[in-house]
């Protein structure tokens, strides 16, 4: 059995990489991509991990927001109480529309994320007085954090605000490792490769599946309050069905073969959108070419560039057919045989028949 | 109010016919692939948009819904061909995050093309004016757009279920591999009911433009509607879909009365209400 790399270890990498960003980019931009990062990790959780392709994450990333939004315009709550309100929103949110989607596998589980997604984004559209509707929620406010024994800091400074997401995000990223070699972590993986042999083990897949959700809801409302707070509006574009497209192609672009895929993911991700749309006010259209590409010709995403390249300088020519999974995510699940991606819950005949079409 | 209300009931029994139409659409692909046809709403602005073109060329409106059907599908069968039936062996993510690519690119051609503002475009003369039917008036439109929408979900019904093409498809929904043995191209048939499934959607557009007109949201909205009128009705089933979208577009008439701040969000409670009481929807199979 491989054994599986430290959390810390693994931890000092996304470390340094967070010390590192704000050195080589604008400090902005390096906060979205910790904060897209979060909401990134809290997506691969779902897609990567348990196998749940959540096409709706865009509703807790705004229920966050909006929440932390409402509290920071109209209340003179301290910064901790306001980010836990956004967590807590959302994953009730995210308890709610979990418990009625996850019983339905497959496709109709899709179905069922993407239209509660639609309906708290039109909620959103249509609660003006809470939510500011169209124009978005303006004049969010960045409250300082007072830090028992240093002070207080000042949140308006931009490179202050930048080491509260990092710190935050580094921690996202350590309990999303460390939860995946949990005994729940690995229910999550056997459950992905096989639910009903998981099932007849004695766990219960769907209660660990509901956990997930929870989970990944709260970290995404997380997310979502720092947007929030990061340009000081909360868009209604955040919470619409695009921003659910993206965090599932910010785990595919990166590659699901590793945990450091959904961060990749988000970078590149937040560089294309810079870049594009400089270029271009309609800039999706470029982002739309781009998904396609990377769909059809690099599914394992710039992990699997790295394994291409790894490969070539160490001079194995052995081919490996499809996206291979690093074992660093398999280890203890190695039980169950997986021979591609295809043999998931998501295989077209097993979810035909479980998702009750005929 | 009677009367008032009697409108917006033939106004939804419309509407409602339409969103029939447009999840029939989705239904098959959904059949065929087993993937949620993210860019769906995509198609049916593209007919809407088509149909607007085409009546600005003089084209007569028969010409115009012909192409809104015709454009859409083609581009269908092209999408089908180039990517979906390529993506094919793989999870369903990267066939989903391809139309979700597709639908982003089709909806900002249409804003390259068309402007962003919103277009508009009239009924033909001799389906303007209305019957006067005591208690209310009843546009000739809306008859028209609710018996379009019916004859064209009756004739896809019997292409389906009563043709030689509409077995083999139905085969190949069924069981791909046997059907391949059987020497059915179960290959050529996905790509002919995507391209039928978006066409569909694409004359949905072209039906609507009279009434509603065509604007860039229209794609996205459509899209969701569509979904939970599958969900309602229960994925597969053929008169769920019909049921399902005469019931949403009934709720969306009938609240704009009422409650018109909610109207958008209420067919979702509808949604909700559905999966609470019959989670496999109202005609589902378990």
């Amino acid at each position: 059995m491989r054994r599986v790399t430290s959390t810390y270890l693994v931890s000092a990498v996304a470390i340094a990489a967070a010390v590192a960003a704000p050195l080589c980019m604008p400090v902005n931009i390096a906060t979205e991509i910790a904060i897209y990062g979060i909401f990134a990790l809290a997506t691969y959780l779902l897609v990567g991990v348990a196998g749940l392709y959540s096409f709706g994450q865009a509703a807790f990333f705004g229920v966050g927001g909006y929440v932390a939004g409402y509290v920071f315009i109209h209340t003179n709550l301290p910064l901790a109480v306001g980010l836990l309100l956004a967590a807590a929103g959302s994953a009730l949110i995210a308890l709610i529309v979990g418990a009625m989607s996850i019983k339905r596998t497959g496709i109709y589980f899709m179905m069922l994320t993407f239209a509660f997604n639609q309906m708290i984004y039109y909620l959103a559209y249509s609660w003006r007085d809470v939510t500011g509707g169209e124009d978005g929620l303006g004049g969010i406010r960045r409250p300082d954090l007072a830090l028992p024994g240093i002070g207080t800091v000042d949140l308006s400074q931009h490179m202050h605000f930048y080491v509260l997401t990092a710190v935050l995000f580094v921690a996202a990223f350590a309990a999303l490792y460390q939860l995946m070699h949990s005994p729940l972590g690995l229910i999550l993986n056997a459950a992905r490769q096989n639910p009903r042999r998981t099932a007849s083990l004695g766990y219960s897949v769907y209660r660990a599946q509901l956990l997930a959700f929870v989970v990944a809801g709260a970290a995404s409302g997380v997310a979502g309050a720092l947007f929030a707070m990061l340009y000081r509006i909360m868009p209604i574009d955040a919470i619409s069905w695009t921003n659910s497209g993206t965090a599932v192609f910010m785990v595919i672009i990166g590659g699901m073969s590793s945990v450091f895929g959904p961060v990749i993911g988000a970078a590149v991700f937040i560089w294309l959108q810079g870049f594009f749309s400089l270029i271009w006010a309609r800039w999706p259209l470029l982002f739309g070419v781009f998904i396609i590409l990377v769909v059809l010709f690099l599914k394992g995403g710039v992990m699997e560039l790295f394994e291409r390249t790894r490969r070539l300088i160490s001079g194995r020519t052995r081919a490996q057919p499809g996206p291979g999974r690093e074992a660093s995510t398999q280890a203890g699940t190695q039980t169950v045989t997986q021979t591609s991606l295809g043999t998931e819950t998501g295989t077209p005949t097993a979810a035909g028949k479980e998702g009750g079409a005929r | 109010m009677v009367s008032l209300l009697a409108a917006q009931l033939l106004n939804g029994l419309a509407i409602g016919m339409i969103y029939a139409l447009t999840a029939f659409g989705l239904s098959i692909i959904k059949g065929l692939l087993n993937v949620p046809n993210f860019a769906h709403g995509a198609f049916y602005a593209l007919g809407a948009y088509v149909c607007f073109a085409a009546l600005q060329l003089g084209l007569p409106f028969a010409l115009a819904l012909l192409a809104a059907f015709l454009v859409p599908a083609l581009a269908g069968a092209v999408v089908e061909r180039l990517g979906v039936a390529r993506l094919m062996r793989g999870p369903y993510l990267y066939q989903l995050l391809f139309l979700f690519g597709v639908a982003l690119i089709m909806e900002q051609l249409i804003l390259i093309i068309w402007g962003t503002s919103g277009l508009s475009a009239t009924a033909p003369e001799w389906l303007q004016g209305a019957f006067d039917l005591g208690f209310t008036y009843l546009p000739k439109y809306l008859v028209f757009n609710g018996a379009m929408a019916a004859v064209t979900i009756a004739v896809v019904w019997l292409l389906i279920e009563r043709t030689r093409l509409g077995s083999q498809i139905r085969a190949g929904i069924d069981k791909r591999e046997m059907a391949q043995c059987l020497g059915i191209n179960v290959a050529g048939l996905v790509t002919t009911g995507f391209a039928l499934g978006a066409g569909l959607a694409g004359l949905s557009g072209g039906l609507v433009l009279p009434l509603l007109g065509a604007n860039s949201t229209m794609g996205a909205e459509m899209l969701s509607i569509a979904f939970v009128v599958l969900v309602i009705g229960g994925l597969g089933s053929l008169y769920g879909a019909l049921a399902a979208g005469v019931l949403v577009g009934l709720i969306q008439s009938v609240s704009a009365v009422f409650a018109p701040a909610a109207s958008t969000v209420l067919i979702y409670v509808a949604m909700v209400a559905t999966l609470m009481i019959r989670p496999q929807g109202l005609f589902g199979e378990r």
